[in-house]
């Protein structure tokens, strides 16, 4: 969908990612209420439409975040699921509402706990109606079987895809919103335990807690608030992933590729603009062959990309200047939004110890959710975003 | 004396052992078992599993097609962190049938033991427990 008129960011919240002993939604009302006065927003009645994205946390989550902000009752608020997605695809509906002349001023939050209700030492799995879940799959698994066929193919090997934890891990250094950081070497990566062959437990994301929340609005509301450094949404692409049971490349990605080529096509900025990324790294395997999927480097070039230093800094495009999901940990429903508001927080030159030099003016997040069987992923989110001062 | 009073609950009923029947034939002769794909009558798509209708042509009426019991073995994992309730480790692959089609099964053999484009053939035994504890017994695959 072309946006039909300019929307902006005027401000992001986001909490710190981990372990939390409060629920769903005291994170993702602390991070809408960060987002709402980083606005220059002083009252719920200011906020037209509001999108909560959640995977697990039950029902009417959104009102449930929203409520002791006084948001209820003044407008229609949303609960958005698309599993990994959600968060992403909140903040998309938001965009849209704005775009559309529906709002002026909107709000899309992600957030999730999974710790507070999710048994240790499992899983995710997709729901049991699927034919895959019922005989066994689960979303480490399928993503291992990604890498396995990776490897085969290109002869890369678990010491190449540990390379993504610790350049992420890296990046988080300075990160306060990140969980795990700082330095690990690639034996360690590789040699933790084995979660599902050949991914070990430091190639995955953890399952984590969290929250992030952006607000949206219109060109002429961005000039009222009186917002110094308006960030354009340039682009913003939901797709569902294409279903058949018949046999397709698992390293690459349909819905990533048909998705980014919305984008690039609806935002006129191609992957060789682009200065920093956000994406889907759940596991190390899905940034690597994300570089190619994204177009960041030609296919079969993803491996070279990493080594040669291109998606760190100082490279052509800086992948994961936050972390990433396998620094700040995976609250499914909070990712996309919080990738989003790092993003901004980079593009306001907002990162001290982590901010990516020069400060960068066109950012891109990408988030995708659900593994239904017949899918690479039932849905995926991506948004463009480009300085605009 | 309890014994004799009418138990007004209707008996639980067990959870199906078998899969789905859709899914998968066990012929009460012994002979060897196969997965049902199903063509569309319409235009002739096939499909494991069942879809209906076809989400080709929307046609709602199938024919039965034994499905080849022997593919390869695209990729696949060991899976040491499961599902809740799942014992561990257990190893998934996806099997590529000459039918053009891709089948999700668990593998049976031991973790460490496949590779990717060998051979496998179609086998069955129990995938998990069902809810009543017992085994739920579906299609799998092995090394031909």
């Amino acid at each position: 969908m072309k946006l039909q008129r300019k929307v902006y960011i005027a401000g992001v919240g986001e909490t710190k990612f981990g372990r939390h002993e409060v629920d769903f939604d005291v994170l993702g009302r602390s991070a809408a209420f960060e987002a709402l006065k980083a606005s220059n927003i002083d009252r719920p009645t200011m906020v037209q439409s509001a999108y909560v994205g959640n995977g697990t946390n039950g029902m009417v989550v959104g009102q449930t975040v929203l409520k002791d902000l006084g948001m209820c009752g003044h407008l229609p608020i949303m609960t958005v699921e698309s599993a990994c997605s959600a968060g992403g695809m909140a903040v998309h509906l938001a965009v849209r509402d704005v775009a559309m002349g529906l709002a002026d001023v909107a709000i899309g939050i992600g957030c999730e706990n999974h710790t507070l209700h999710m048994a240790q030492g499992t899983a995710f799995a997709t729901a049991m109606s699927d034919i895959e879940t019922v005989h066994g799959a689960v979303m480490t698994g399928k993503y291992a079987m990604r890498a396995q066929r990776y490897m085969y193919e290109t002869g890369a090997t678990a010491e190449d895809l540990a390379m993504i934890t610790v350049k992420n891990r890296r990046h988080a250094t300075n990160n306060p919103y990140a969980w795990f950081k700082g330095e690990i070497s690639v034996e360690e990566v590789v040699k933790s335990r084995v979660v599902a062959s050949p991914l070990t437990l430091q190639q995955c994301c953890g399952i984590a807690d969290g929250a992030g929340a952006i607000v949206v609005c219109s060109e002429q509301m961005v000039k009222k608030l009186g917002i110094q450094k308006p960030i354009l949404v340039a682009g913003s692409v939901v797709r569902s992933g294409p279903y058949h049971n018949r046999p397709r490349d698992i390293t690459g990605d349909d819905i990533t590729e048909e998705t980014a080529h919305q984008l690039y096509e609806e935002s006129g900025i191609g992957p060789e603009d682009v200065n920093i990324v956000e994406l889907h790294d759940a596991f190390t395997i899905a940034e690597l062959l994300y570089y190619e999927c994204l177009g960041l480097c030609p296919k079969g070039e993803g491996l070279k990309f990493l080594r040669d230093g291109n998606s760190t800094h100082g490279g052509k495009c800086v992948v994961s200047p936050r972390g990433g999901m396998l620094s700040y940990g995976h609250p499914i429903g909070a990712s996309g939004a919080a990738q989003i508001a790092a993003s901004v927080k980079q593009m306001r030159n907002q990162c001290p110890g982590y901010q990516v030099d020069p400060v960068p003016r066109v950012a891109m997040t990408h988030v995708t959710g659900g593994g239904l069987s017949g899918t690479e992923h039932a849905a995926c989110t991506m948004h463009m975003l480009v300085s605009d001062w | 004396m309890s014994d004799q009073k009418p138990n007004k609950k209707p008996e639980k009923k067990p959870d199906i052992t078998f899969f789905h029947p859709d899914l998968l034939e066990v012929p009460a002769d012994g002979k060897a078992p196969y997965l049902k794909g199903y063509r569309c009558k319409g235009c002739g798509q096939l499909d494991f599993p069942k879809l209906s209708p076809c989400p080709s042509c929307w046609g709602e009426e199938f024919e039965v097609v034994p499905l080849s019991r022997r593919g390869k073995l695209y990729s696949f994992s060991d899976n040491f962190i499961g599902q809740a309730g799942m014992k561990t480790p257990y190893s998934f692959g996806y099997i590529d049938l000459p039918e053009n089609l891709r089948i999700f099964a668990q593998l049976e053999g031991e973790p460490g033991s496949f590779r990717c484009d060998e051979e496998v053939e179609l086998t069955v035994g129990p995938v998990r427990d069902n809810r009543d504890g017992i085994p739920l017994i579906s299609y799998k695959f092995r090394k031909a």
